[in-house]
């Protein structure tokens, strides 16, 4: 027999230990909820282990599970890279994150109503009015209105790191369209099919229940006098890069998918076009982004729109999830307030931890920014999907003088961070035909509703494939591992 | 003392190519206030397609149209009955107009309470080297300066159809002073707002009995908040304040929230759209 065949997984692994890796401790030995699955992976060769995951991404291929990257010049269909090694979470330390992000969202919901009616954490100080007022993402047409339930944030994406020091840090709040959780649900079958073996040693919390949740979410937002209030989910098309996730929210809840062609508005309310005659539509998740939800109201040139929908939401008689209008508080700016955003509507600490932000749009911390560039990461406030990131460390002199006239030119649209050093989790390589130190981060999935609200048990983690990337978005050639929050 | 006026708004669109399916929304019924109250609307359009009432995003009534048989033509008209209230344009404010008002428009409070009418537009915004263009001189009241400014732009621009149009920005009327109501309007409402004067853009109709500019199109003037008098408006364009002769629709920060006319038509190629407006007043 070859000696190569028999390989064990984790031979030729490189520790770097100036990384804090997920699985192994800097004496090599793995962490405790890693155990078993080490145990059980290192009965296996490494020849075995590509085998596996090759089986798991031609379901991936089979299913159409697939998104779209845009460049300046094309868009790519690619299969999202999918890692079977999982990551692991272990009850308690999941506890930290499930609170650390309802409280999030929670103050979000809280800063968003308030914003839109007496905007007493501007009249108090504690966030500036020229964040606000600046900011493309507040609607006027939103001041006063009340949302079914009173709830803005329906649906949030949080991104979360685990650092060096071994604390958790909130990157982002997502709350426009945050997309990935169908990967989640696709990577747990795809996991389970793989390795139904190892997966049974573990008792883990599943993640089949998100579509459940958030149709009992989407109802709990009903407009009144609406007994069963008949849900939709309205998608840009199939030519959007998160469209399988339309199409899989839409099937697993049981409800329509639709486009704006698909609906009208008469007499300010919804209908739905069908071949029995109009149905009424009463709550709508959009994935189409609020700038282009209706063309009468917003941007004309809008084609994904329904005419007169907008009237249709503020006359109370059909709920957007999320409300338009909740983008103004998914601004990495306002991301930087977070902490006192939370002290001051709930008053509590923040369960999670914020990175350290920068404001270009104050002149000290401009300074210091335009000082550093070297040893900060660049971001632009209303950018999603990590477009127009630049890592200072990786820039040569001459990239960072563009950085620098960049940020002169606009300060207001840049924030800047410390580098922060993302942990890093054992992640297949095709090249090198083994495992290697890649850096991850997770996006939970938290849900909000009338007097409901969901943590989904799992997430996904995103792992950055280039050697030493920190950027883990799937647009930016990132890829995934399921995750595994374990029972008690 | 009050007076009946009959506004009839026409408007005909032309379609380079068939049209399946269309929503159009009109912005164009005169608004309930204290200076008047509508009497009856009557609405037409040449397809006999279905219409009905609905708002826009900041509560002002609209007129909804919409088609889903095939036409490359259609007229629509809308006249309107209403009864306006004479008034006094200067009723209580020289009471309440006071030098402690320059220090109100500064604070906090009232900057969040009016940050929709501060904030600076696409159509209200004033080239850098413009914004020291009018300054307030602190020695008189609100009023006075607004009233200042009012003729001074009313001087500044020369009236002019033809010169501008619905995108123009206010660069091009600094460097060209020439223009319509439009352009009046918006440069008012940057002037005064660089002045911390919560400042909007309001669209409406005039009465030309007395010789007015405004050609037979819709108007456009300003209002602007005086603390603790109210939104008061001002129409640059003629060098009033507005009177018994404005009957508005409704009001924005600029034109954008305010056109008379939106409309969602599932075509290809070219359109013309033309309006005309008469107002008559009956007593």
């Amino acid at each position: 027999m070859n000696p190569d065949v028999k390989k064990p997984i984790f031979s030729s692994y490189i520790n770097n230990t100036s990384l804090f890796d997920e699985v192994f401790n800097t004496n090599g030995a793995a962490k405790n909820v890693y155990q078993k699955l080490f145990e059980l992976y290192g009965n296996h060769s490494i020849q075995d282990y590509v085998q596996l995951n090759n089986k798991a991404k031609s379901s991936f291929f089979n299913q159409g599970i697939t998104f779209q990257v845009y460049d300046n010049k094309e868009t790519q269909e690619k299969i999202f890279p999918f890692d079977l090694f999982p990551g692991i979470i272990a009850e308690d330390e999941w506890e930290i994150i499930e609170r650390g992000a309802i409280q999030r969202s929670k103050a979000l919901n809280l800063f968003l109503w308030d914003i839109y009616h007496d905007k007493k954490i501007i009249k108090d100080g504690i966030v500036p009015l020229d964040l606000i007022s600046s900011s493309a993402n507040y609607f006027h047409q939103m001041i006063g209105v009340d949302p079914p339930g009173g709830i803005y944030n329906h649906i949030s994406g949080t991104d979360i790191i685990k650092h060096s020091d071994g604390n958790y840090y909130v990157l982002e709040d997502n709350i426009r369209c945050p997309s990935g959780v169908s990967y989640v649900i696709c990577n747990r079958t795809a996991l389970k099919r793989a390795l139904f073996g190892v997966f049974n040693h573990y008792k883990t919390h599943s993640v089949t229940n998100y579509a459940e949740n958030l149709l009992d979410i989407l109802e709990s937002v009903k407009p009144k006098g609406v007994d069963v209030p008949n849900c939709v989910v309205i998608t840009p098309g199939m030519y959007n890069s998160a469209f399988y996730e339309h199409s899989y929210l839409a099937k697993a809840m049981g409800v329509e998918l639709v486009e704006g062609r698909d609906l009208f508005v008469e007499n300010d309310f919804v209908y739905m076009k069908t071949i029995r005659g109009p149905i009424k539509v009463d709550v709508i998740y959009r994935r189409v982004d609020d700038q282009f939800i209706d063309p009468l109201e917003f941007r004309a040139d809008s084609s994904l729109g329904v005419p007169g929908l907008f009237a249709a939401y503020i006359k109370g008689n059909v709920c957007l999830a999320n409300a338009p209008g909740t983008g103004v508080a998914d601004d990495k700016a306002i991301y930087t307030y977070m902490p006192k955003i939370i002290k001051y509507y709930l008053d509590e600490t923040p369960i999670l931890n914020n990175v350290h932000t920068y404001h270009c749009s104050r002149p000290n911390e401009l300074k210091y920014v335009l000082e550093h560039i070297h040893e900060l990461v660049v971001k632009p406030v209303d950018e999603a999907g990590g477009y127009g990131i630049s890592i200072g460390n990786r820039l040569s002199k001459s990239e960072i003088k563009v950085v620098q006239e960049e940020i002169k030119q606009n300060p207001r649209k840049y924030i800047a961070q410390p580098i922060m050093s993302l942990s890093v989790h054992p992640t297949y390589i095709d090249d090198s035909e083994s495992f290697e130190q890649r850096h991850v981060d997770l996006r939970t999935f938290t849900l909000l509703g009338n007097k409901k609200e969901f943590v989904l048990k799992g997430g996904l983690s995103r792992v950055a494939l280039k050697k030493g990337n920190l950027i883990v978005n799937s647009s930016q050639g990132g890829g995934s591992k399921d995750t595994w929050v374990l029972k008690k | 003392m009050s007076f009946e006026y009959s506004v009839t708004y026409c408007a005909e669109n032309n379609y380079e190519n068939p049209v399946e399916n269309a929503s159009w929304q009109f912005l164009i019924v005169p608004e309930n206030n204290d200076t008047q109250e509508l009497i009856s609307v009557e609405i037409k359009n040449s397809l006999e397609a279905k219409s009905g009432f609905s708002q826009n995003g900041f509560g002002f009534q609209t007129i909804r149209i919409n088609t889903s048989e095939r036409f490359q033509k259609i007229n629509f008209s809308a006249t309107f009955k209403l009864k306006k209230i004479s008034f006094n344009p200067f009723g209580q404010i020289p009471i309440f107009d006071i030098p402690s008002n320059y220090e109100l428009v500064k604070s906090l409070n009232f900057k969040v309470d009016q940050e929709p009418y501060l904030r600076e537009t696409k159509y209200t915004a004033l080239p850098a080297s413009s914004e020291n263009l009018f300054v307030f001189d602190t020695s008189i009241s609100i009023f006075e300066n607004l009233q200042k400014l009012n003729k001074w732009i009313y001087l500044f621009i020369h009236f002019n159809t033809g010169v501008t149009h619905v995108n123009t920005l206010l660069e091009e009327i600094i460097n060209n002073p020439e223009g319509v109501c439009q352009d009046f309007t918006h440069l008012f409402c940057a002037l005064s707002k660089a002045n911390n004067i919560p400042t909007r853009y309001v669209s409406g109709y005039l009465h030309q009995g007395n010789g007015y500019f405004g050609d037979s199109q819709m108007h456009a003037w300003a209002e602007a908040f005086i603390p603790q008098v109210g939104w008061i408006g001002f129409d640059p364009t003629n060098n009033l304040l507005v009177n018994d002769n404005h009957i508005k629709v409704a009001h924005g920060k600029d034109y954008n929230d305010c056109s008379p006319l939106k409309g969602v038509v599932y075509s290809q190629g070219a359109n013309k759209t033309s309006h005309s407006v008469e107002v008559q007043a009956e007593q």
